[in-house]
């Protein structure tokens, strides 16, 4: 917390703001009393998150705060290794660029795994695993787990199975079991991808003996157990759950990696991103994630509060839905795209903190061009390309957002105020964020939002998952056989210049048929108290408690 | 009529001669000559439907154009109230949003009230009767118990939910929420309406039920529910601005005050209070006249509170 000197004249606009703080604070649920909000004295991290976590099961939940329940909770048999951001002093960030020197073209480093072999055709991988490695449980890591970890994903399906469908990695046999501590995976064809997954936050390790104690006749997978529990290699361990109040994460001694410094997290739900902001801001709590771009502008200037901004992997879009009318004609997709004010949006709804979103997949993975981009707002070419499509007198059509999201609404209307100038009328439908993504998935709306990160830090990885026809995220019904074929067989070649080259024209493709309305890369924006240092970003978009530390 | 008949029984104070319209007005000055605050309900009401009615020719920016280039102004010559996030000029919005929160209040209390108050007369005057009607009397009032047990709001955003989000499901959902309020009122009155000479002597004549109601029943027991009006239009504004403002109200940017604040009372924190400070002035009074207005109808309407006024107007 920061201290103004005794005696000093106070303003009435001070008052004023302290007022406003306290007024921020009343809104906070009574379990943020300050005895334990007074974290930045000791060796606990308190977080302000939007939620907490719905399943600690990677399985089946994708929930805000699972994420971070699950880096604490759970490792993985690799990972990259970090490196200092470019851009911003004192972070860090993953270093996911291609490194053609080292093993699998990338810099990637054991961590569950003490080493690993990979076959220079992508067809198999070997891990040795380090000995002595204890689950919050207590029983050792050996080749069984990762058996059974992917015996799982096979049992189950769920998000499980994508990873074995994207690694196509088609019967349990292909995990063996070599040794106590040697375990390997072999495709029938070769994937580029056999080394790059294994650091997905939704690939880690589960203690598979403590699964295998509490797993009954009806639930061989031990689901029960996993939404409430943990049975992990990770460096922390659950100490409490209460759903909509907070999750509370205790450092484990026997961490293989050593105890981390944050020794209690207390990971709190606070829904509404100006409480949470009014919280940093007064030393309630250590982090607040999630917040808006003039919240973040103005933390930016406050003393005691820092905001690390880094180039991100997540981009947001309008999926323009293919099989519905007008937008199944790739000249009225290209027309909605001229007539969007993406610089005005910038401007006004991101506070000039997202870079334009000038490609389909993110900037900061390798592969990525620009140089399709050809949509600078234009209303007359929209005009034209409308008249062109047979509906020069424009057309009614709605636009489905998130109210969750605070940046969606405000969109909408400049776009929907910029469309009228087309003669298109767009009708707004605000959907509860509890059921948003059951709208987006359903892929009934015309238009609707979407804001994504492609985790694994991959050119083919990226596009299949938004525009291969089979693609279970294909939300915008996009399908065209040329790019379905790119895809295919950047899949199966581990030669990394063909598969670049085959992902630039697929990226042409697509960027011409405007599938989307390409809006922005909003970036990460991590708003902290300015003693905790040691914040890494990684592609999966969430923080990791094991990386902070206090400076003294 | 009742209110005539009622001015007399009270004693109204020595009017001048004149038709009994004219006797009610000037009872009704001196009322609010005696009671400021009613007068100043009554102005409000009035500025705001007015304000509602003549919006399209007094607003100085469309009340639904953004304009990114004039986004969280703060108040000036050029935006009188400001503008909020996407540039839209806060003092036209304000303006404009009478036009959506009263017409939907006003159609959802209406809509309310001949519900309510149909359903009220009918289970009264049955009420007692040892026939299928009395079961389904009784029903119905069980009913309204469940109805009514249910938090309004919550009820409201669920009836919302399940209609769909538009101004039918609003207008929908307040009347729903008001219909047990006018069936108690109406049927508390009938019950002891129909036990009085004059329904009998209409029953003795031969008259059928349904001439009996709408003749001599429901134009005698109406007064209450026309005073529960007004205090429900101002309650009704507000419960169509908190649906707005969990977002389960209009469709944005429709001009309506609970979405304006739902918009803009995130940057409070940030500094920028006009985009949700002002539509909430305007909500405030808004539901402050009506409840005023309210609270001169029940006065009016009560003999004993009438002949205090009386009284006190000689």
């Amino acid at each position: 917390m920061t201290t103004k000197p005794i005696g000093g004249q106070v303003h009435r606009r001070d008052v004023l703001k302290a007022g406003a703080a306290a007024a921020a604070g009343a809104m906070v649920p009574a379990s943020l009393g300050m005895p334990e909000a007074q974290a930045a004295t000791s060796s606990t991290l308190v977080v302000a998150a939007p939620a907490t976590p719905q399943s600690l099961d990677s399985n089946f939940d994708v929930s805000l705060g699972t994420f971070e329940a699950v880096a604490a909770l759970y490792d993985n048999l690799l990972e990259f290794a970090k490196i200092p951001d470019p851009k911003v002093p004192g972070a860090f960030r993953e270093d996911i660029a291609d490194h053609p020197d080292k093993p699998a073209g990338l810099a990637v480093q054991g961590k569950l795994a003490e080493s690993f072999e990979l076959d220079p055709n992508g067809k198999w991988i070997r891990f040795q695993l380090r000995k002595g490695v204890k689950s919050n449980w207590g029983n050792e890591l050996t080749a069984d787990d990762v058996k059974w970890t992917w015996d799982r994903k096979f049992g189950l399906k769920a998000i499980g199975g994508f990873y074995l469908s994207t690694l196509g990695l088609e019967n349990p046999e292909g995990v063996k079991v070599e040794g106590p501590y040697t375990v390997s995976i072999t495709l029938d064809n070769p994937n580029p991808l056999l080394a790059k997954l294994q650091p997905n936050l939704y690939a880690p390790i589960f203690d598979s003996k403590k699964c295998k104690e509490v797993a009954t006749a009806d639930d061989p997978w031990a689901r029960k157990f996993m939404d409430n529990n943990s049975a992990g290699f990770g460096p922390y361990r659950l100490d409490q759950l209460q759903r909509g109040q907070q999750a509370v994460f205790k450092a484990r001694p026997d961490y293989y990696l050593g105890k981390p410094a944050m020794e209690t997290v207390i990971f709190r739900e606070v829904p509404t991103s100006a409480t949470r902001a009014a919280l940093l801001q007064g030393g309630a709590v250590d982090v607040a994630q999630y917040l808006q771009p003039l919240e973040i502008i103005k933390l930016r200037s406050l003393p005691g509060v820092a905001v690390d901004s880094v180039a991100s992997s997540f981009m947001i879009w309008l999926e323009l839905n293919s099989k519905i009318e007008p937008f199944d004609n790739v000249k009225v997709r290209q027309a909605m795209n001229f007539a969007f004010p993406q610089e005005q949006v910038l401007k006004t709804v991101f506070q000039g903190l997202a870079e334009p979103l000038t490609g389909c997949m993110p900037n900061i993975y390798a592969g990525f061009t620009e140089k399709f981009w050809k949509y600078k707002y234009d209303p007359e070419m929209a005009k034209a390309l409308l008249k062109e499509a047979g509906m020069a007198s424009g057309f009614k059509t709605s636009l489905a957002y998130n109210a969750g999201d605070p940046v969606q609404e405000p969109i909408a209307i400049l776009y929907q105020t910029a469309l009228r100038e087309i003669g298109v009328e767009l009708q707004l439908k605000k959907i509860p964020a509890a059921t948003f993504y059951n709208a987006v998935s359903e892929r009934k709306q015309p238009m609707i939002f979407y804001v994504d990160s492609p985790w694994c830090p991959d050119i083919g990885y990226s596009m299949t998952l938004y525009f291969n026809s089979g693609s279970f995220i294909d939300y915008s019904n996009y399908k065209n056989d040329e790019v379905d074929k790119l895809l295919k067989d950047t899949a199966r070649t581990a030669d990394e210049n063909a598969r670049v080259e085959m992902m630039t024209k697929a990226q042409e493709i697509v960027m011409s048929e405007a599938p989307w309305v390409f809006i922005a890369f909003p970036g990460y924006h991590f708003a902290r108290r300015a003693d905790l240092k040691g914040f890494t970003y990684y592609t999966s978009n969430n923080i990791r408690f094991q990386d902070f530390s206090r400076s003294a | 009529m009742a209110g005539a008949t009622m001015a007399a029984a009270a004693g109204a104070p020595a009017a001048a001669p004149g038709p009994p319209w004219r006797q009610r007005l000037r009872f009704f000055a001196a009322v609010l000559r005696a009671r400021p605050a009613f007068a100043l309900g009554y102005a409000i009401v009035a500025l705001v439907v007015a304000t509602g009615v003549l919006a399209p020719l007094i607003v100085p920016y469309g009340p639904m154009v953004a304009d990114p280039n004039v986004y969280l102004l703060p108040p000036s010559w050029q935006h009188l109230l400001g503008t909020d996030g996407t540039g839209m000029d806060i003092f036209s919005r304000v303006l404009a949003a009478p036009r959506v929160d009263l017409t939907i209040a006003m159609l959802g209390t209406l809509v309310s009230a001949a519900l309510g108050a149909t359903i009220g007369a009918i289970v009264g005057y049955y009420e007692g009767q040892r026939t299928w009607r009395t079961a389904l009397s009784t029903f119905v009032m069980r009913a309204a118990d469940v109805l009514q047990a249910f938090p309004v709001f919550v009820f409201a955003i669920a009836l919302v939910a399940v209609f769909g989000q538009s101004v039918r499901s609003i207008v929908i959902a307040i009347a729903f929420v008001n219909t047990p309020i006018y069936l108690r009122l109406m049927r508390g009155q009938v019950l002891s309406i129909r036990r009085l000479r004059y329904v009998e002597a209409a029953y003795v004549a031969g008259a059928s039920d349904v001439a009996i109601l709408l003749r001599h029943v429901i134009p005698n027991a109406i007064a209450p529910v026309l005073a529960q009006l007004s205090v429900n239009v101002g309650w009704s504004v507000l419960l169509t601005a908190g649906l707005s403002f969990v977002g389960a109200g209009v469709v944005a940017p429709t001009p309506e005050w609970g979405s304006m604040i739902a918009m803009g009372f995130q940057n409070v924190v940030t500094g920028q209070w006009w985009p949700s400070v002002f539509p909430g002035i305007a909500l405030g009074l808004t539901v402050f006249g009506f409840a005023l207005v309210g609270a001169s109808i029940e006065v009016l309407a009560d003999p004993a509170q009438r002949r205090v006024l009386s009284g006190s107007l000689r």
